[in-house]
């Protein structure tokens, strides 16, 4: 254990328990909510109280209404007084209307500005309707929601389960929708009549209002029976949010706009006075707002809004004048669905507001019953407690009234019925809303440790090689010794977590001590005493880190660049525009790059001009400083290059509606330079593919030819799905997944190939052998088939006479060939899967990370040379590889938001839904910077190493400082989430980034075990080939 | 770092500072009193280059006045003529690499030339212009690209440092630039302008900060600390 820090895929191990830390910390942070999915029907009203019979149905019903919904957008509590809105306020004065003070859970919305396309107001309208959500979610459905229902369904947010208008809905009630077009995207297919207005043109506040007005008339007046045509009617206006927006909660324009809405409610109230049945009109707002206009945060003026209740006919207001009650959002549910005559929704946790409640106490009774029953059916409440208790004392008292009409009893169970739903509603908000934060806790406490483990692993690795050897010979402890330390500390861990359990009295799942948990409490206390050990062991041995002072201004502005990228999160506008971090990163690299080869050039054309003979006396300088003079129009071109891809997709939040260079290339009049340039990606990548097969065992150019076979799999799917024209008609009509089929297939066929040639090679080698005294000629002429590259030939027979096998080379170039092939491959995957404007994308990661490992070399770069830089040299490639994989990501669209998703690259070639492919489509297709990059990185690092030794040492630090890199950001992140939970935009930016790390740590996972899966490869087959060897030998 | 040995060049430098810590806020006073400050970016507020050129010209008679006499002798064997013509065609010259340079780095594209080629000329001005009026075409290239070391001439370290320092500015100043405050300065080029400005005022502050400790530490040797702080702060080494 002590030696672990050694151990090649240590950073690998560290990083699968960050991700289990991470998966506890997302467990914590996303309460999993029960949503039953159960609908309520109106059978489910109970019929027996505790033995007595009452008819369920008839007792329920309220009567014949028609429910108005106002909803007025950023309605400050302030807002209802006579000064704006008279009329409302002259209502609530003769009570005949009541106000309650409503909390509302504030959304926000970023109004775009600028008239954009029609795929990007889809991507900008996911943000607003999932501010919306909460709102909309809580008053229709009567539960509070959670993220899961909202990262559930990315790209169509509707409502999945039970809700007010599903019931009327299936009750065949008429709802009828005007205002604002969220609605409708919320519950699709369940409106009888509707006109939505979009609220994206800030700009217009007259408009949007008199979009929902003009419907009025029509659909106030009653039918020919004088009875309104519909039963739940819903109107919501933008107009004030807008307002506040432009001008602020001060603006003039205020006042006129809520006399206007003061209009709409005197005339939807007197043309309700004149129907046959009785109407309800609710008033509310979502939001309220600030003085200065905008809404975002927690503060009174934004949180407070008015809900006013008022009914046609019948009604007093039972509280008295002033601030009515505080009542919860949640509450309208029911409410509307009782005035309804529709069953409650199924996960609903409010209640009737209190001035609807019926006079009629049987009635009045059997609602409370009706409304606990539904609480008390909710799984999230134990039998066993004293709310629930108290729930059966109240239903006894009811069922006493029901029996002998004690007007005693009634009051007793109104009181009883009261405390439990208070109790009930209190209970269940703390166990669904509440974030688990003794788990969130120990996950990010987890994640610090583990990142500092890796952090010192890093460290031990950068040390030169040969330190670390004759770093161990010291005293070893016994290994019994080791086992018993590990043993205390771990008693140790579990101790102190079990103390912290019971002294923080959480109600943390972590410390329910079930089976399950209690294996996941001991697992972790492992864990925690493991990483110490490692922590421990690897900060004893770092002890020569003079590498470090080789490190140039360009690795000290990596590094940098890297650990300051984590704290930038504690901005919310650097979540949302991370891309923006990132390209100002970049730049900075490519502008000292820039300085630094500039300066080589000025040098040379000095040196040139003074004519000095230093120059032409060390020639190895002289070739040193063409090579960065040659280098310098690459990176001007690069430069550009970037310039160009960064047009390419607008992404972030706020300049997402800014048309890009992508909305241009797919008008339709630009049809034929988008095909130009997907073809010149197309044809970029095919060249670059072959290029790499110089490393591979092209026998007999078979893989030059699978790979011009597969681009032309890839052109023909292009040409099948329409995004490219072709001469030849016919191949229109193909069908794409056998095309995509055929793909997959030579792509596995060039792997199968590749190992069929090495494992080939040996075994006709190892039959050789038994003449091994042969000289070499003959030896390698039996092979003739693998002359087309002399690669091939020289690693086995070279030093053959005296030592038969140098494994270790052959092992190498396995390395190479398979990462090469590795790339080639994704590179094609990845253009299969990319969209036409893309394509061009998959060229330029590997143009750039060619150039830039040339432009960071330490040799090339440093005035002083001779020293070996070669471990500084995998630090900045590292890093640099890193960098890029992030740029190109955002390059290619994708964003923090679950907006950017593409969906459409998940059903490349498939005919019906199948998760895992789909979804490692989808993670393919959004990782592919990262990927491509990382790949390009571990393609090199064999190369530029010399010796097998050296290979598995660099990708020992590469990988270590990937991981590190990971676990640093998800660990900075957790605080950052826990800090910032009760958050506003928690929802539509902190939650989404949990997402997106969880994926990147999956995948960085999934990569790291792939390079290590090549090495074990490397490893198996100079295993097989020796076995072989020795069978024929004997 | 400086060299108390040259004391005219110290007071000329310390001088030169000076007048910079003070005619630039001024200007910037002026124009944001003026509620100007917002329309930097834009061709009407040319004058202040106008005036920048014209301060810096003066500066730089100022430090030119009483250079040693082969110096003199050297700019006097030259055709004055030609001189400013190569000069005014190399900063054109620079002028439009900025300008490229600036779009390349992230830029609009295709709107906002206007403005962006006024952050140039102002870049232009504020970097490589005095290094020009003090040493002439040949020596500012060479030092602008680090070749030709400037050793112990305390005037051409000053120099340098500003043009480094302004260049730091104006990249530091797009870092605003993204964040969502919606204010009317995070207009492109308002922060990269007022970060150059900054930046050009902030090296002068410096310079005149580093004079006086470093005479103050003549007498008080405490501060010798502090000196090579500062030093070490306001040398931004070449990359």
């Amino acid at each position: 254990m002590l030696g672990w820090q050694k151990h090649r895929w240590i950073g690998l191990c560290l990083l699968i328990i960050a991700l289990g830390a991470f998966i506890l910390f997302l467990y914590g942070f996303f309460p999993l909510k029960y949503h039953s999915g159960k609908v309520a029907h109106m059978d489910d009203l109970p019929n027996f109280i505790h033995g007595v019979s009452i008819d369920g149905q008839e007792v329920y019903n309220s009567g014949e209404h028609s429910v108005v919904l106002m909803v007025i957008d950023s309605l400050r509590y302030d807002f209802v007084t006579e000064e704006y809105m008279p009329f409302t306020a002259e209502l609530l004065k003769n009570k005949s209307a009541c106000i309650y003070v409503s909390l509302a859970e504030p959304p926000t919305v970023t109004m775009p500005r600028i008239k954009s396309p029609e795929r990007k107001i889809l991507k900008a309208q996911w943000r607003r309707t999932i501010n919306f959500w909460r709102d909309i979610f809580a008053m229709m459905t009567g539960s509070v929601s959670t993220f899961a229902d909202v990262a559930l369904n990315f790209g169509a947010p509707a409502v999945r389960g039970d809700s007010v208008l599903r019931a009327a809905a299936a009750r065949g009630r008429r709802s009828v929708m005007y205002g604002d077009d969220t609605w409708l995207r919320l519950f699709p297919g369940l409106w009888a009549e509707y006109d939505g207005t979009t609220s994206f043109y800030v700009t217009d506040y007259t408009e949007v209002d008199n979009n929902v007005t003009r419907h009025l008339d029509k659909v106030l007046t009653p039918d020919d029976k004088n009875k309104p045509t519909f039963d739940f009617l819903v109107l919501h206006y933008l107009g004030l949010d807008h307002i506040g927006h432009l001008q602020g909660a001060r603006s003039p324009q205020i006042k006129p706009k809520l006399l206007e809405m003061d209009a709409v409610v005197k005339k939807i109230f007197t043309a309700m006075k004149k129907w046959d049945r009785n109407g309800v009109l609710f008033i509310c707002g979502d939001h309220g707002m600030r003085d200065a206009g905008g809404h975002g945060g927690a503060t009174p003026a934004e949180v407070l809004v008015p809900l006013v209740v008022d009914k046609s006919d019948d009604f007093e207001c039972p509280h008295p004048l002033g601030p009515g009650p505080t009542v919860a959002q949640v509450d309208m549910a029911p409410s509307i669905s009782w005035l309804l005559n529709v069953p409650i929704p199924g996960d609903s946790t409010g209640r009737v507001l209190p001035a609807l409640m019926p006079q009629d106490i049987r009635q009045h009774l059997y609602l409370l019953h009706v409304m606990s029953a539904h609480n008390a059916k909710q799984p999230a409440l134990p039998t066993d407690t004293e709310v629930f208790r108290q729930f059966m004392r109240a239903e006894k008292q009811f069922a006493q009234y029901l029996a002998t009409g004690q007007q005693s009893a009634a009051k007793i169970a109104k009181e009883f019925y009261e405390e439990s739903l208070e109790g009930m509603a209190k209970h269940l908000t703390e166990t669904t809303v509440n974030f688990d934060l003794f788990a969130l806790g120990v996950a990010s406490l987890l994640l610090y440790i583990v990142a500092a483990a890796l952090l010192s692993i890093v460290l031990f690795s950068l040390q030169p090689a040969h330190r670390k050897i004759s770093g161990t010979h010291h005293h070893r402890p016994s290994k019994a010794g080791i086992a018993l330390a590990y043993f205390v500390i771990s008693a140790i861990c579990i101790f102190l977590l079990t103390t912290a359990c019971f002294l923080t009295e959480t109600k943390s799942r972590l410390c329910s001590f079930d089976p399950w948990w209690a294996i996941a409490f001991i697992l972790i206390a492992l864990t925690f005493s493991l990483t110490y050990f490692i922590l421990k062991s690897a900060i004893e041995h770092t002890k020569d880190l003079t590498t470090l002072k080789d490190l140039n201004a360009i690795d000290y502005l990596l590094i940098g660049g890297t650990l300051f990228h984590a704290w930038s999160f504690f901005g919310t506008s650097f979540i949302e525009e991370e891309h923006m971090t990132w390209y100002f990163f970049w730049n900075t690299l490519m502008l000292f790059v820039l300085v630094r080869t500039l300066t080589v050039l000025m040098v040379y054309i000095g040196k040139r001009l003074t004519g000095s003979t230093e120059v032409q006396d060390k020639p190895e300088l002289h070739k040193k400083m063409v090579a960065g003079v040659e280098v310098l129009p690459k990176w001007i071109f690069l430069i550009a290059l970037h310039r160009y891809l960064r047009t390419m997709n607008q992404t972030g939040d706020r300049w997402l509606f800014l048309p890009d260079t992508a909305d241009w290339l797919n008008e339709p009049q630009n049809s034929h330079i988008l095909q130009i340039q997907m073809v010149i990606g197309t044809l970029a990548t095919l060249l670059i593919c072959i290029r790499n097969l110089q490393y591979s065992n092209n026998i007999l150019q078979m893989h030059t030819a699978l790979t011009v076979l597969s681009t032309l799999c890839i052109l023909a799917y292009r040409v099948a799905t329409k995004s490219l024209d072709c001469l030849f008609s016919d191949v229109e009509t193909w069908d794409t997944v056998i095309i995509v089929n055929v793909f997959w297939g030579l792509i596995t066929a060039q792997f199968v190939f590749e190992f069929l040639t090495y494992i080939g090679i040996f075994k006709t080698c190892g039959l050789n052998n038994t003449t091994l005294n042969k000289p070499c000629e003959p030896c390698g002429h039996k092979f003739e088939y693998t002359k087309p590259k002399a690669k091939t030939e020289d690693y086995f027979y070279d030093s053959m006479v005296e030592e038969p096998w140098n494994v270790n080379e052959v092992k190498l170039n396995l390395v190479r060939s398979i990462s090469h092939l590795m790339l080639n491959n994704m590179m094609l995957v990845v253009i299969l899967l990319m969209r036409p404007h893309n394509v061009i994308m998959v060229p330029s990661i590997y143009l750039t990370c060619v150039l830039t490992s040339k432009c960071l070399d330490h040799k090339l770069l440093d005035a002083k040379s001779g020293r070996n830089t070669e471990t500084v040299d995998v630090v900045s490639q590292t890093l640099a590889h890193l960098w890029i994989g992030y740029v190109f990501f955002f390059y290619q669209g994708n964003s923090n938001s679950l907006a950017s998703v593409d969906l459409g690259s998940g059903y490349v070639g498939l005919r019906e839904y199948c998760p895992i492919r789909v979804a490692a489509r989808m993670g393919l297709h959004a990782y592919a910077g990262p990927a491509l990059a990382g790949c390009t990185l571990f393609c090199t690092l064999p190369v530029v190493a010399e010796t097998w030794e050296q290979y598995l040492q660099s990708v020992w630090r590469a990988c270590n400082i990937f991981a590190f890199q990971r676990v640093y950001t998800l660990a900075i992140y957790c605080v950052i989430a826990i800090f910032f939970r009760h958050h506003l935009f928690v929802w539509s930016v902190f939650s989404p980034k949990l997402l997106y790390d969880l994926t990147a740590t999956v995948f960085t996972v999934q990569a790291l075990s792939t390079i290590a899966v090549i090495v074990g490869l490397a490893h198996m087959t100079s295993w097989v080939a020796r076995v072989v060897t020795q069978k024929s030998r004997l | 770092m400086f060299s108390l040995n040259n004391q005219l060049e110290l007071r000329k430098v310390t001088i030169s500072s000076l007048i910079t810590c003070i005619y630039l806020p001024s200007i910037i006073t002026f124009i944001s009193y003026r509620g100007l400050l917002y329309s930097v970016g834009n061709g009407s507020s040319f004058y202040i280059l106008v005036l920048i050129f014209l301060a810096e010209l003066l500066k730089s008679f100022y430090l030119n006045a009483s250079s040693d006499i082969q110096a003199k002798k050297n700019k006097a064997s030259k055709s004055r003529v030609s001189d400013i013509l190569k000069s005014f065609v190399f900063l054109l010259v620079v002028l439009f690499s900025y300008f490229v340079g600036i779009i390349l780095f992230g830029a609009p594209l295709l709107e906002c030339h206007e403005e962006t080629l006024m952050l140039a000329a102002l870049m232009t001005l504020l970097t490589v212009f005095p290094l020009i009026a003090h040493t002439g075409v040949e020596a500012s290239m060479q030092l602008v690209f680090g070749i030709k070391t400037y050793g112990k001439d305390t005037i051409i370290q000053m120099l340098i440092n500003n043009s480094l320092l302004t260049v730091c500015g104006a990249w530091l100043g797009a870092v605003v630039i993204p964040l969502d405050w919606n204010t009317p300065w995070q207009q492109w080029p308002i922060p990269c302008y007022l970060g150059a400005v900054g930046g050009y005022v902030l090296s002068n502050v410096l310079t005149v900060l580093k004079v006086s400790l470093m005479t103050a530490a003549q007498k008080y040797p405490a501060l010798n600390f502090v000196v090579k702080v500062m030093n070490s702060l306001h040398n931004a080494k070449k990359i």
